[in-house]
């Protein structure tokens, strides 16, 4: 919401060192840099990740590999899902791993069976999911809170054993799980090789990129890391413009406040049913990155320790704002990785370091986070960045007339933003860093 | 005040969040009295029970005895004799009658429970019919009797009583506030009473106090407030 | 008539644990209208700390399982205190949040120190059979596990009704405001409450892994908790009697529900999901709950 976040980044005290006026050059500048400094950063993880698959702290070798960061990313999307019911409306579901399963599933057969490609299966999952979560989000009408956690995380905990089923079992080849051979060949008109050769000659942090031309093997991954990056950025842009909508306006309106939405005539019961379609459409392209990186769809992926995970992202990522997913899809694919690479570390006995010290890990994670910070690490990240960076709002007069503009057709300007978390609109462009300095503190 | 009373509130503000209700006013209870707080709706009569009790953010002073209570968790405040009939009676509709003055003697640890309990019965003997029945099972009245008989199991040097007339019939409220001056009579109970039924309410007290928008407007003798025309104009309706 | 007698007498032995661990879901959903999500890991932790103390420590059954309820209990007390005071009990998004991470956390524990691998629990009740009605027989452990449902049942009641902390236990429950008005200090209160709650819930999980059927791991309890999610619903999630009953309905169902209808085993648990579905859809207050408004 404009109105809010607006005048109270105006009451934040002008220590930040850098400050920009929304609408001036100046502040488009700022958001060019932005953008460039985001792709030149995706190209050197592609690259750099690509080769020089881990880091080696105290004799442990922590995986960076670039399908790790593609799993993130299948994450990312399903977490931003989960930020459309939890962040938009206030309620929790526990059942996206039943839908990131979904389209794991559906895209596999697809490709393997049917012989479609990723992409084409999209057209298939993104309806089939969204008309799934629809028919979850009625018992949500009725449901609510906690027995609404309740139900989804009891449907998610059915997943595995409806793909075990003997019935179906020729389409989803059971408890093996559902293997697809599909390569994703890299353009020959893309100089990856060029971009590889360049990046190595540089002195010093060069040898980080490999060793001459890149094998067909790692030119198809960079491909595919960057058409997935294209993918959720896709779903990402179109979540950011669903929040600025007026139906995403009426969706905060939920959250904050029925009552007062009800009685703004705002279609309570469609727009919550949709916030499901979409969140669940969006576990399911979730699950197509997923299978499209890991060229197997099993069962005992897609267990409600999965919906559990992806809670341990939404919350530790924060709830309710698009960038807290990119946090959250980072923290859950590569910290429970990173607990299990590691072998030795000083104080700690062996056994520690044995078993399920990822899923201990994020358990303590969660718990930690829903003390100290709320918010979830973005509102962290943005308390830090204010100090530096603060963008104020454009010239009274060219926000009056929006305001006056928003109020015509909006119901929400009544409700102040809530304190403990980032507005939503704070968030929303994430890939164009294009967010207010944080005005929460 | 040199002369130590029972209760003696000052500078007493409180509220919820944001919105502040009581604006800082002083008043006092002495031993054995029973003092009444008149006020229209929303004039902040719940409220000041509500910050003597503990049970709202609070500032000022509230003394008991010439103790500091102020900064006192509710369930503490309770152990030092103040018993608080909330507004609605808040029994407990899941317990049994009698498992609700059981409920009200939970500080105690002498043995004279179930005597206090049959002394109550005989004080309110419907109760002894219905005291194995869900209190959520009976009619106002009987709810008022128990939530007050339940407070004073506890037995308290200072029973809070929070609009005992509301919701209940007329013929109702005469006996239930005669049998307030009666008990106060017999056991000595000091009690503060808050309530929008004026008349009533001075015909038992000996003092009262005039709560206007969260301040006093107006304090005296009860038949002297009763024979005030403003008091008679604005809570008695003459 | 045998295959029906049989599948009876399976869904009494299931349905007593679904009640257990239901029982110990409504205690804490009485009195703080929330759901533990890690009510199931808690028993399964207590379910170990029975095993070793039997297996390695020698200790006589019975006298584990009682010492491993009240080391949960402890547990559980000191989770309440920690973990779950300090957050606004009106405001369930953040304790849900935490009930998970206690989920996350226990599990992993588990794993980490007992692994994977299934073990074999101690026999807690007598093997063979009462009598056998064809080929349905009606085994001993069936029997006890009734009766211990029965005799754990109550003696809740007992403790709920007859002691001054179960009586100050129920008023919170009944009513916070009013409990606090008498003197009770809530906090203590619901600590009791998770504390019991933990107890009867490793209770039931001792007697499932103690099945010789089945084998103790850490993730034993993951779908035996929405089974019993679905009991406690079904019973009115505020009412111990009907977690109990809901339990034994579940059980049933569980039992009933693949050789009498085309659904297939791997599915049953779908079963307990349809119950919990429909009866918050339509009946949200259960069989016996007190009927409420539920506001998140």
């Amino acid at each position: 919401m404009a109105g809010g976040s607006t005048t109270a980044a105006a009451a934040v005290p002008g220590g930040a060192r850098w400050q920009f006026v929304k609408g001036t050059a100046g502040y488009r500048t700022y958001k060019t840099v932005g953008v460039a400094l985001l792709v030149v950063l995706l190209v050197l993880i592609a690259f750099a990740y690509n080769d020089t698959a881990s880091v080696t702290l105290l004799d442990n070798d922590y995986s960076l590999s670039l399908p790790r960061i593609i799993k993130a990313i299948s994450f990312m999307v399903a977490i931003l899902g989960l930020q459309v019911v939890a962040g938009f409306t206030g309620q929790l579901s526990l059942g996206q791993g039943f839908f990131f399963g979904t389209g794991a599933y559906l895209s596999a057969w697809l490709v393997a069976d049917q012989n479609w490609n990723f992409f084409t299966a999209l057209l298939v999952v993104v309806p089939v999911c969204f008309v799934l979560g629809m028919a979850f989000g009625i018992p949500a009408l009725r449901i609510r809170g906690l027995y609404l956690a309740l139900v989804t995380l009891a449907l998610a905990a059915i997943f595995p054993s409806l793909v075990q089923l003997e019935s179906l079992k020729d389409y989803t080849n059971g408890a093996g799980g559902k293997i697809v051979d599909y390569d994703f060949e890299a353009p020959e008109f893309l100089p990856l090789d060029g971009i590889a050769n360049f990046l190595q000659g540089f002195p010093l942090v060069g040898q980080y990129f490999g060793d001459g031309d890149l094998s067909s093997r790692e030119a198809n991954r960079v491909w595919l890391f960057f058409l997935m990056v294209v993918l959720a950025w896709i779903c990402f842009k179109m979540v950011s413009n669903l929040v600025q909508s007026r139906p995403g306006r009426a969706l905060r309106a939920v959250r904050d406040n029925e009552t007062s939405a009800a009685v703004s005539g705002i279609n309570l019961s469609l727009y919550k049913t949709m916030s499901f379609g979409v969140a669940s459409a969006l576990g399911g392209v979730g699950g197509v990155i997923y299978v499209a990186e890991l060229g197997i769809a099993a069962p005992l992926d897609f267990t409600n320790l999965l919906s559990i995970l992806f809670i341990v992202g939404l919350v530790v990522g924060g709830v309710g704002t698009l960038s807290g997913a990119v946090i959250g899809g980072l923290v859950i694919a590569f910290l429970p990785q990173w607990a299990s690479d590691t072998q030795s570390f000083p104080g700690i006995p062996e056994r520690w370091l044995q078993g399920p010290v990822g899923n201990l890990i994020m358990g303590i994670l969660l718990i930690v986070i829903t003390f100290v910070l709320p918010g979830g690490i973005i509102a962290g990240v943005r308390r830090l960045r204010a100090r530096f960076v603060q963008v104020l709002p454009e010239p009274p007069a060219k926000l009056a007339a929006q305001l006056a503009a928003l109020a015509g057709g909006g119901a929400t300007m009544a409700q102040p933003p809530e304190p403990t978390h980032d507005d939503v609109s704070d968030g929303t462009t994430v890939a164009s860093e294009d967010t207010p300095a944080s005005s929460t503190t | 005040m040199s002369d130590q009373h029972l209760l003696s509130v000052s500078e007493l503000r409180g509220g919820y969040g944001q919105i502040k209700v009581l604006r800082g006013f002083d008043f006092h209870v002495a031993e054995g009295e029973i003092v009444v707080i008149l006020g229209a709706n929303g004039a902040g009569k719940t409220t000041t029970l509500r910050a003597i009790s503990g049970m709202i953010e609070r500032s000022g002073s509230v003394k008991l005895n010439g103790e500091e209570l102020i900064t006192t968790k509710p369930a503490d405040i309770v152990h030092k004799g103040v018993a608080h009939v909330p507004q609605g009676r808040g029994t407990l509709p899941e317990l049994s009658v009698e498992d609700n003055l059981r409920v009200g003697a939970y500080i105690r640890k002498d043995d004279d429970v179930d005597a206090d309990m049959e002394q109550w019965y005989d004080v309110y003997p419907v109760l002894r019919e219905r005291r194995n029945q869900r209190a959520g099972s009976l009619s106002g009245g009987e709810q008022q009797m128990l939530a007050v008989a339940r407070a004073l199991m506890s037995r308290p040097n200072l029973l809070l009583l929070d609009e005992p007339s509301l919701g209940l019939a007329p013929l109702i409220v005469q006996d239930l506030f005669a049998r307030f001056a009666e008990i106060n009579k017999e056991t000595g109970t000091t009690m503060l009473v808050v309530e929008q039924n004026a008349q009533l309410a001075l015909g038992i007290a000996d003092r009262g106090y005039v709560l206007e928008s969260g301040d006093i407007s107006f304090d005296g003798p009860a038949d002297a407030l009763m024979n005030d025309d403003k008091i008679r104009k604005a809570y008695l309706g003459v | 008539m045998e295959l029906f007698l049989a599948r009876i007498f399976d869904g009494l032995s299931n349905g007593s644990t679904y009640a257990l661990i239901a029982l110990a879901l409504v205690l804490i959903f009485k009195a703080t209208t929330l759901i533990n999500f890690a009510q199931g890991e808690f028993a399964m932790f207590g379910a170990f700390i029975v095993l070793v103390l039997a297996t390695e420590q020698g200790i006589p059954m019975w006298i584990a399982v009682m010492l491993g309820m009240i080391v949960t209990a402890a547990v559980a007390a000191g989770v309440e205190r920690t973990l779950i005071r300090p957050f606004d009990p009106a405001d369930h998004l953040p304790l849900v949040i935490i009930t998970l991470g206690l989920f996350l956390l226990i599990n992993a524990v588990a794993g980490i120190v007992w692994r994977f691998d299934p073990r074999a629990f101690p026999e807690l009740f007598p093997s063979g059979n009462v009598f056998s009605i064809g080929n349905a027989p009606l085994r001993w452990y069936t029997v006890f596990t009734l009766i211990t449902l029965f005799v754990a049942v109550g003696l809740l009641t007992l403790l709920l009704n007859k002691t001054k902390v179960g009586l100050a236990f129920r008023a919170v429950s009944s009513n916070l405001e009013s409990s606090q008005l008498v003197g009770i200090r809530v906090g203590p209160t619901l600590q009791f409450g998770w504390a019991i709650a933990a107890a009867v819930g490793t209770l039931g999980a001792a007697i499932f892994v103690a099945d010789p059927f089945r084998q103790l791991q850490p993730n034993v309890m993951l779908t035996v908790l929405i089974y019993a999610s679905a009991a406690a619903a079904l019973g009115g999630l505020d009412s111990l009697g009907g977690a109990i009953i809901g339990g034994l309905a579940i059980g049933f169902v569980q039992s009933l529900l693949v050789p009498y209808t085309p659904i297939p085993n791997e599915l049953s648990l779908a079963g307990a999901v349809l119950v919990l579905l429909v009866v918050l859809l339509f009946k949200p207050s259960g069989l016996f709950g007190t009927a409420q408004v539920e506001r998140v």
